[in-house]
């Protein structure tokens, strides 16, 4: 479709105004179905592995209509100007599938402060908002952390073995260590 | 010299009754039409006594809906390590959200901690606490991702469709009150509010207090005094020209009020003289409220 990247210019031009007029998209829409009452849910898709249905839904019929959260203009014709709420597939006549994709961009061009969005009143919260509170506040460093250590735990930084232990170890590897191998480590 | 006094907070009884008064009591706007379901109207019959009774009790859910959110600096961001494990490095790939979740505790209160994955055990920050607290204690009007139009590219958008009153609902809802988002919100709606005069969107809404202390810091008075000048508010002009003279005090035209205890429109025209930058506006605006009572004084 032309259309592609700007969907919103379809419903300003020429051809909009000659097809539809001043009416929404989904204005003259006729389902065919048995009796009196129609289904109540419209058919799943009107484009199934690749081939187009008899009667197409108002979206699906024509190929400039795209729905995106930006074109603003087709989306609020599916929205009730009076209670604000999206009209239900059986009113306007699209599919299942054209429907769910039309909530979804309502949603998103609301999100992004394009459509109007009723707003519920929130009361002012009344709390505490010096942040005391050890939680949120600062806490005292942790007592290890203050003596001369300065790490956490006293195995963090190196600390000399005892003697013993030191002596058997040489013992043990007597035959393979270096000569003058010092006892503390060079830093 | 002199000790200095401190500076009037937000939160003192004097400015709070002058911001009130300000900003009005326009019921009609207060309880104006929602769009929400259908319904048929309902009509009442009522005398004179119950109509009275009916009124004051729609002032007083006024005024519970005119309480002005508090205006607060920016919180500190916590930044505390309450342990280091290092020979958890290396044992998970992901962090740890450890929350508290006793039902009884204030928000404020609640330990939210986070065990890296090279385990260090720290404080969760500021956006982290909001974003737990709304998933396990959801607020209603709340998101736990805020929405893309607090962002500064979409609020140009919301602007021009005048609901600067909407974005300002939303953001209460959204936001703490000491949050960077909300203060930077607010701050934007209002300079926005101010550069094209649209003071009227936000009287008679708990959002005008906000606005006039945020202008009157930044001494940015000029076109809201002409806007009450224009509309024939006089009391709220003085008004707001002594919660000026209250704020900055050291100004010449709050002495000068101070020796003369000026009052009405002499205080405005004082004002004007020595602190306003746009004199001719103002000078125009009074003059033409002059001629507009001498008129209608004379007829």
């Amino acid at each position: 479709s032309p259309y592609q990247d700007r969907p919103w210019e379809y419903l300003e031009s020429e051809e909009y105004r000659a097809i539809y007029g001043d009416n929404p998209v989904w204005h003259g829409y006729h389902r065919n179905h048995k009796g009196s009452v129609p289904p109540q849910r419209t058919r799943k898709a009107c484009l199934r592995r690749g081939r187009h249905v008899g009667n197409p839904c108002p979206i699906c019929r024509d190929r400039n209509l795209l729905v995106d959260f930006r074109n603003v203009k087709l989306l609020d014709q599916f929205i009730c100007p009076h209670s604000g709420v999206i009209f239900h597939p059986i009113h306007t006549g699209i599919c299942m599938k054209q429907h769910k994709r039309l909530s979804q961009a309502i949603a998103q061009a609301q999100d992004h402060g394009l459509l109007w969005l009723q707003v519920p009143f929130v009361p002012v919260p009344d709390e505490d908002f010096s942040n005391r509170h050890a939680a949120v506040g600062k806490t005292p460093p942790a007592p290890a952390l203050k003596g001369p250590d300065r790490a956490w735990y006293p195995w963090y930084e190196w600390q000399q073995p005892p003697a013993t232990k030191v002596a058997r170890m040489r013992r043990l590897y007597r035959g393979f260590l270096k000569e003058n191998y010092p006892d503390t480590p060079p830093s | 010299g002199k000790a200095a006094k401190p500076k009037p907070a937000f939160t003192d009884e004097a400015v709070q009754t002058l911001l009130y008064k300000m900003t009005g009591l326009d019921l009609h706007k207060v309880f104006r039409p929602v769009k929400k379901g259908l319904k048929p109207p309902s009509y009442k019959l009522m005398t004179e006594a119950q109509l009275e009774e009916a009124t004051r009790k729609a002032i007083e859910e006024a005024k519970a809906k005119l309480i002005m959110p508090p205006v607060l600096n920016e919180r500190e961001p916590i930044d505390d390590v309450l342990a280091e494990d290092k020979v958890l490095e290396g044992t998970e790939t992901a962090k740890y959200v450890f929350t508290d979740l006793s039902y009884s505790i204030p928000h404020r209160e609640r330990f939210i901690v986070v065990r890296e994955p090279n385990g260090v055990l720290r404080k969760a920050t500021w956006e982290e606490r909001d974003r737990m607290i709304q998933i396990f204690f959801p607020k209603e009007g709340r998101r736990v991702i805020p929405p893309t139009l607090f962002k500064d590219e979409n609020l140009g958008t919301v602007f021009q469709q005048d609901r600067h009153e909407d974005v300002l609902n939303m953001c209460i809802a959204q936001f703490e009150p000491d949050s960077p988002d909300y203060i930077r919100v607010h701050h934007r709606t209002y300079e926005d509010i101010e550069k094209h005069a649209k003071y009227d969107l936000l009287r008679s809404t708990r959002h005008f207090g906000g606005m006039v202390w945020y202008l009157v810091n930044r001494k940015k008075t000029d076109g809201l005094l002409i806007d009450m000048i224009n509309r024939d508010l006089l009391e709220d002009a003085t008004s707001l020209i002594t919660l000026y003279h209250m704020l900055h005090p050291e100004c010449q035209s709050a002495k000068e009020a101070k020796e003369g205890k000026l009052q009405g429109v002499d205080l405005i025209k004082v004002f004007v003289k020595t602190e306003s930058q746009r004199e001719g506006y103002i000078q125009l605006a009074l003059q033409a409220y002059e001629e507009a009572m001498a008129t209608s004084s004379a007829s």
